[in-house]
């Protein structure tokens, strides 16, 4: 409790020397009056909290997206995870995960082996004349890049392929968002900001199903654009594969949904409270007395109220 | 400018910090374990040392760092491997880490793999150590039918042979279980199998309510099965091995499994890091470099003997450690990979027509973990329920039986051999991620209809049980390692290149196998019990290779087809053969069935193995340990 108190006086004094940047339309008032009641002041203080808190969410902002790509994605990951009577993407702040994730490593590929060259999967073999890869070209034999050569090119030490297999990477079709899956010489930024920029043209094309922008299109038209993708609909797609780029934004909502809120989603834990997990919360942390060993073999579920990673670090550390 | 640095000469040089490793730095080190004589032991791995009190206590409940940034793991752009299912094919590079999880290039610094691998252990029986002349003799004339391009063999020594190393590898690492059966449980008892010399060091964790009504059907007719609490390294009380190395108990926190990645903040979990690498550090003579990556191994032109291992540090600078005698104890195909570069030992080298194949370091690769979504049988049980969150992991808390595994039922014209040890009732485990997105999101996992689904999800009124039971791969000449020829590491080295796709053995199996689940969840009063079998030719899904590679690097009875001998001894068939360097590992099992644990085979390897060093040390001139 006194962390919380401790985190409150922060974001307040982060709030108040933001107003005082931007303009003075958030005073403080001292309890200066005597003639208030006390429980007036306290009502008077309890509003401004609350008028302050709504103004740190305004100026969290954002690190890597751009205005164009913030106003398409909140309406993305709002399809993807709706606000119904509970909270959904929108209250997790879902947005500002993915905008940190794609600013640090997540974006940077800084995990992902990069080397070229860059072959993708799933090229349709050819028994007549059967596929090869000269590295250089192979990103030219991607399908979904209009005009892109359809004659094989030779692939130096290659040998016979067997009539109706694969001819590279694994027979079947790897399956969306596996490890071999992503080929793309793109790091994620890029492959997002492609991607982003793929699905509103598709939405906006006059040809089109929609034909109009995303964020103005019916709940029912927007999740139906998603699910387009993950169908591969789309027959242009900015030389990406639509469902590569729907597993990913499926992925990250929900990761923005569920993990711990130090990466800037899930707020207040509204994720975990939905989803009735307990974060670090083993059973005590609250004070609950619950003991872990017999919570493992209950046959009955026990409610706890989750705990976060930021939570747990403070009273490990004994500031608690 | 990065310089070439020659550290001083060592007796014995390790190659990879994981649980192998562990168990020869341990046994190499000590002299009162080698006659008086105080070896002099270096011990390198590329990655960093976990100090897991500091390292993962604090900053280990965190699944989108673990499991998606990989915090703890060894990074994709150092070194990946490539993958195809036929030699015909273009291997792909693995790019990243996603979820399900890739157990690609798992481990990372002391510890290795067993830093993110469940704890989940199991004695393989005798039947899997002579898997190829059991079948020959009751089976006669099958085997090439039911694995074509049949590339079976037995391992160099029996199972009784290993029994007193499987004793040592438990002490070691303080295995929870109560036999193979229980005294709570005679009529597993009069089973007895695998026999054991002595019991599990450590009592078995809490069974789960679906653990119990699984162990109450199984034993009842029509089954009449033998079960028994799951083994594993997850310590369920305090405990001091005889290295006099203390151990903590499992504090049941539930971040175990999943994105979690079984990052182990207590030590509870075994691995080399806390078991085996603190005995060799109390000697004194025993050396841990980390952060170091081996890049080759340098040969003697005239004796054909390992002279010293060469390692980058992190700053680029060139190390060359030389060695009297050298051990292998690095994870998967990197053992292999590391063989390849320096021409130790002789390369397998792949043909159409087995009988034209020729080397070993490569080949007989199998996958002794399950086919992700292939073989599944689920079913609900609506009268228990219960908390997703807490766990003690490794499939603690859960019943396995082993009668559905190995030779113990007839497979007379099954069209298979082997089987699946089958549990049910481990604690869930993991955290959010691992539930509702950690197995992958597809088109239905978006909106609202999908979203109502994973409300209170952690809060469960019932429980799903489910079972991907399967038999095991079985060597063939058609799936090995070799080096890639386009990828390369960091360095500039080439990439392992793995060419594998399931045998038929193994969906075969599972097709019968799951029939038999679903008798028994069926009698145990689950609704919905259905069955699923997507495990075929060139369906395998490269990008789930388990972490459990077995073969590739394999022990055996004859030079021609193995790299080891019965004493884990380098033997190529080559005429200047470097009998000083030994390995051990999940890739130098022979074969194996379908059984909880690769690690737990492996174990008794590696205490032979040091057994086969102290021997060598002794010997007047190189050679094999007779």
């Amino acid at each position: 409790m006194v962390d919380q108190t401790r985190r409150e006086f922060l974001k307040l004094g982060l709030a108040a020397a933001a107003s005082a940047v931007t303009a003075s339309a958030i005073e403080i008032p001292m309890f200066g009056s005597q003639n208030s009641s006390m429980q007036t002041q306290l009502n008077n203080a309890n509003t401004q909290v609350a008028n302050l808190k709504n103004r740190v969410n305004t100026i969290v902002g954002f690190i890597s997206l751009n205005i164009t790509e913030q106003s398409l994605l909140e309406k993305i990951v709002e399809t993807i995870i709706p606000t119904d009577a509970d909270p959904g993407a929108k209250e997790a702040g879902v947005i500002y995960f993915i905008d940190r994730a794609l600013a640090g490593d997540y974006g940077q590929s800084a995990n992902m082996f990069m080397d070229g060259p860059h072959i993708l999967p799933r090229i349709p073999a050819s028994t007549t004349a059967p596929l090869s890869i000269n590295p250089t070209l192979s990103w030219a034999t991607n399908p979904y890049i209009p005009g892109a050569s359809t004659s094989p090119i030779s692939y130096i030490g290659g040998s016979v392929v067997t009539p109706g297999s694969g001819t590279q990477g694994i027979t079947a079709t790897p399956r969306v968002g596996s490890g071999i899956n992503y080929q793309y010489p793109l790091n994620m930024r890029e492959f997002w900001r492609i991607g982003l920029d793929a699905l509103q043209k598709y939405a906006k094309d006059p040809n089109g199903a929609y034909k109009g922008p995303f964020e103005s299109l019916s709940s029912t038209n927007q999740l139906t654009l998603l699910q387009d993708l993950w169908g591969d609909k789309p027959t242009s797609f900015n030389n990406i594969r639509p469902s590569d780029f729907a597993y990913e934004l499926t992925f990250m909502t929900w990761a923005g949904f569920l993990m711990d809120p130090i990466y800037g989603g899930n707020q207040n834990m509204v994720g975990w409270t939905y989803t009735g997990f307990n974060g670090v919360n083993f059973g005590n942390f609250y004070g609950e007395g619950k003991d872990q060993k017999a919570l493992m073999v209950a046959t009955t579920p026990t409610r706890l109220k989750p705990a976060s990673l930021a939570q747990y670090q403070q009273q490990a550390s004994g500031s608690a | 400018m990065p310089t070439t640095i020659t550290e001083t000469p060592a007796d014995v040089v390790i190659l990879g910090v994981g649980y192998m490793s562990g168990v020869i730095a341990a046994e190499l080190s000590d002299p009162l374990l080698n006659n008086g004589k105080a070896y002099s032991v270096v011990a390198i791995t590329k990655g960093p040392y976990w100090d897991y009190v500091n390292d993962f206590s604090t900053t280990k409940y965190d699944e989108w760092g673990v499991g998606l940034g990989r915090k703890y793991d060894s990074p994709l752009p150092l070194q990946s491997t490539t993958i195809r299912n036929t030699p015909y094919q273009f291997a792909l590079p693995v790019r990243r880490y996603t979820m399900p999880i890739q157990y690609h290039a798992l481990g990372h610094g002391v510890g290795g793999a067993a830093q993110h691998y469940g704890g989940t252990m199991g004695r393989q029986g005798p039947w899997g150590y002579q898997m190829l002349s059991q079948t020959n003799t009751r089976y006669p004339g099958t085997i090439d039918t039911i694995n074509p391009h049949n590339d079976l063999q037995d391992w160099p020594l029996q199972y009784y042979q290993y029994e007193p190393y499987y004793v040592q590898w438990e002490n070691a690492h303080g295995l929870c279980g109560n036999y193979n059966g229980s005294t709570d449980n005679p009529g597993s008892d009069s089973s007895g199998y695998p026999w054991m010399s002595q019991n599990y060091r450590l009592p078995p964790h809490p069974l789960t309510p679906a653990a119990q009504l699984f162990q109450s059907t199984v034993q009842s007719a029509p089954f009449n099965y033998h079960p028994f609490p799951h083994v594993n390294a997850l310590a369920s009380q305090p405990y001091v091995n005889q290295y006099g190395v203390p151990v903590n108990p499992c504090v049941y926190d539930g971040y175990c499994g999943g994105l979690c990645d079984y990052a182990c903040e207590t030590g509870a979990k075994a691995n080399a890091a806390y078991r085996t690498i603190p005995a060799a550090m109390k000697n004194g003579n025993f050396t841990l470099v980390v952060n170091s990556f081996i890049f080759r191994l340098d040969t003697d032109p005239t004796s054909g003997l390992v002279t010293a291992a060469r390692y980058y540090d992190p700053q680029g600078n060139v190390h060359i450690q030389q060695g009297k005698v050298f051990f292998n104890g690095m994870w998967g195909y990197n053992m292999i990979r590391i063989m390849l570069l320096s021409g130790v030992g002789a390369p397998y080298v792949w043909k159409s027509d087995p009988t034209m194949v020729s080397g070993t370091v490569g080949r007989g690769m199998t996958n002794g973990y399950s086919p992700y979504r292939g073989t599944n049988v689920s079913g609900t049980l609506s009268n228990i329920g219960g908390n997703a969150y807490p766990a003690g992991n490794a499939g603690g808390g859960s019943v396995d039986i082993y009668d559905l595994m190995d030779d113990n039922f007839d497979h007379k014209n099954l069209g298979f051999i082997g089987g699946s040890q089958i549990g049910v009732g481990g604690y869930p485990g993991g955290g959010p991620g691992n539930i509702t997105f950690a197995g992958g999101v597809s088109s239905a996992s978006m909106g609202g209809t999908f979203k109502a689904t994973q409300k209170d999800k952690y809060l469960q009124t019932k429980t799903v049980l489910s079972s991907t039971p399967f038999a095991p791969d079985l060597p063939t000449t058609d799936n090995y390692v070799d080096l890639d020829p386009h990828y390369t590491d960091i360095y500039g080295d080439p990439l392992a290149r793995l060419t594998y796709d399931w045998t038929p053995n193994m969906y075969v199996g599972a097709t019968y196998l799951a029939t038999k689940v679903k008798d028994i969840f069926t009698a145990m009063g689950a609704s919905n019990v259905t069955v699923s079998n997507t495990v075929l030719p060139g369906a395998v899904h490269n990008d789930w290779w388990g972490h459990h590679l077995r073969g590739g690097c394999r022990i055996g009875t004859d030079p021609t087809w193995s790299v080891w001998d019965k004493w884990n001894q380098c033997w190529s068939p080559t005429v200047k053969t470097p009998f000083n360097i030994f390995g051990a590992g999940e890739i130098t099992n022979t074969s194996g069935d379908t059984v909880p644990s690769g690690t737990h085979v492996a174990g008794p390897q590696s205490y032979r193995a040091a057994e086969g060093i102290k021997q060598y040390l002794g010997l007047m001139t190189p050679g094999l340990v007779p």
